[in-house]
């Protein structure tokens, strides 16, 4: 699903985020990126969306090369690519419902399956009954399942989450890791960047670490 | 796509005006208080532009010609004349009609047109011509024809009035320029600031896969309307004013030429408008632009 040759990213300012990165990332695997911040986990999933492209080195996602990719392309690759971040990045003027289908029209879903993905994806994240509500009066935690109900609404081939758990309580990230894992299982790939130990540890998931741009280990069913 | 989806632009674009209306009010009385002045300016110049078209057409040649000319003569020196390119009008003014003009110029005083017995002065053609520039090379042709005595247009005052306008209309459309180019950047500024406020929405949009477009058309709309409704309301709130002023001008000056016809301000009305749907429109899509590449 997800191939990386030889990848380099520089930045303008001469910092070196990522280096000669390779990794294979088959279909439906759970993937958590673990390292110490400014390891290059945040440009290793832009790198997938192509927010960025590699300075150096080939990534090739779903068959399709990012560099080579034209400007026009983009939203079409991003419709296999749900997105997960931190800072949830919702339209707090939006209600609920609104903040899901708004994504769906973007890329020209009718009514119809407009409505039957927002109730379906409601309903997976347990969020049904707060359809109506504006995102500001929803927990972290709820906040954080609308993202994820929003990333998943077109079923998207991979799910990439920017720390999801990173500002929630024990409990709640782990009913976030849950929600994951079932969407995993229906087929979707996930890579998910964390500093959180507990929930890497309990989720015996491959686990590949990054230090200072480098993958320094790669296991499956790995530990923080 | 655009047809497809034009509806669903629309909507947004309005309620995106409805979310934010403080700002949106707050953009729209800027705009229409720049446009105001570009406005006021503009009404300005057009009628400082009658003005001088004015003082302009009063530049004429006269034609004074030799006495005792035959009638056939008259009309083929008069048809010569009025063959020349660039001639308005040819009038002819008898020695009895100059000397009638003469008289009541001088009012009180004509009396001392008694002591002469016979008349002195020659009869003419008054001469108006079209562009005021080409005066003195008409009436250097005119003095080639015969039978005529002396050709006069006051070369001098036509020389330094003709020098006047030309500066007038010159820093005229320079400062409409900058004018104009001053208006255009802010408002851009003003919508980009509307964008501003929305790039997250922007972002996001371009994260769950819209393309570039769909996310553009609801701001370009939006830009449209901001632009549109700015200008209108400051074309009204102008025209009001305008007639408001000029009957007051009229009131104290009578005879001072002024524009009101409604001809001849319409065009300023229209390129008002033109100006702020225009930048809203290329404003908000430039402005867009910028937030798109996530």
């Amino acid at each position: 699903m997800i191939r990386m040759f030889h990848v380099y990213k520089n930045y303008p300012n001469k910092i070196q985020a990522l280096r000669d990165i390779n990794i294979h990332i088959k279909k439906g695997e759970f993937v958590f990126l673990v390292g110490a911040t400014g390891a290059g986990k945040s440009t290793f999933l832009k790198l997938i969306y192509r927010g960025i492209v590699p300075t150096k080195g080939q990534v090739i996602v779903d068959g399709i090369n990012i560099a080579r990719l034209k400007p026009g392309y983009i939203p079409y690759l991003r419709r296999n690519i749900g997105i997960v971040f931190q800072d949830f990045k919702l339209l707090y003027d939006r209600m609920v419902y609104e903040n899901i289908s708004f994504g769906l029209k973007a890329i020209g879903a009718t009514n119809f399956e407009i409505r039957q993905q927002v109730k379906k994806v409601l309903n997976l994240v347990g969020l049904e009954n707060k359809r109506k509500v504006k995102p500001h009066l929803l927990s972290g935690g709820e906040q954080q399942k609308l993202c994820i109900a929003r990333a998943i609404a077109n079923e998207p081939l991979i799910l990439l989450t920017d720390e999801p758990t990173g500002n929630l309580d024990p409990y709640t990230s782990w009913e976030i890791m849950k929600l994951l894992f079932h969407i995993n299982i229906r087929g979707t790939t996930i890579i998910m960047a964390s500093h959180d130990k507990l929930m890497v540890d309990k989720a015996k998931k491959r686990v590949v670490r990054l230090e200072r741009g480098r993958i320094i280990e790669d296991t499956q069913r790995g530990i923080y | 796509m655009i047809f497809e989806n034009i509806g669903f632009y629309f909507r947004e674009a309005l309620l995106s005006f409805r979310r934010s209306a403080l700002m949106s009010i707050a953009a729209i009385l800027s705009i229409t208080t720049i446009l105001l002045i570009v406005g006021v300016f503009l009404l300005i110049s057009v009628n400082l532009n009658l003005f001088l078209e004015n003082l302009e057409s009063q530049l004429e040649i006269i034609v004074y010609l030799e006495d005792n000319i035959p009638k056939v003569e008259l009309d083929n020196l008069k048809s010569n004349i009025t063959s020349i390119d660039g001639i308005k009008e040819v009038k002819f003014i008898s020695k009895e009609e100059a000397y009638q003009r003469l008289s009541k110029d001088l009012g009180a005083q004509k009396d001392i047109l008694g002591a002469i017995e016979v008349n002195p002065l020659p009869a003419s053609f008054e001469v108006q011509i079209k562009d005021p520039k080409t005066i003195e090379q008409i009436a250097n042709q005119i003095t080639k024809f015969e039978k005529v005595e002396e050709v006069e247009y006051g070369r001098e005052t036509a020389g330094r009035l003709l020098n006047f306008t030309y500066i007038f209309r010159r820093a005229g459309m320079l400062i409409l320029a900058l004018l104009v180019f001053a208006s255009i950047l802010i408002i851009s500024n003003i919508i980009k600031i509307t964008v501003y406020a929305r790039r997250n929405e922007i972002e996001i949009m371009s994260l769950v896969g819209a393309t570039s477009w769909f996310v553009k058309w609801p701001f370009i709309i939006e830009g449209f309307l901001q632009g549109f409704i700015s200008s209108v309301l400051s074309t009204i709130i102008l025209y009001n004013f305008y007639f408001f002023a000029i009957n007051k001008v009229h009131q104290a000056i009578p005879f001072l030429p002024l524009v009101v016809d409604n001809v001849d301000l319409l065009p300023i009305g229209i390129a008002i408008v033109l100006l702020g749907s225009l930048v809203g429109i290329l404003g908000s899509m430039f402005s867009v632009g910028k937030y798109l590449n996530v």
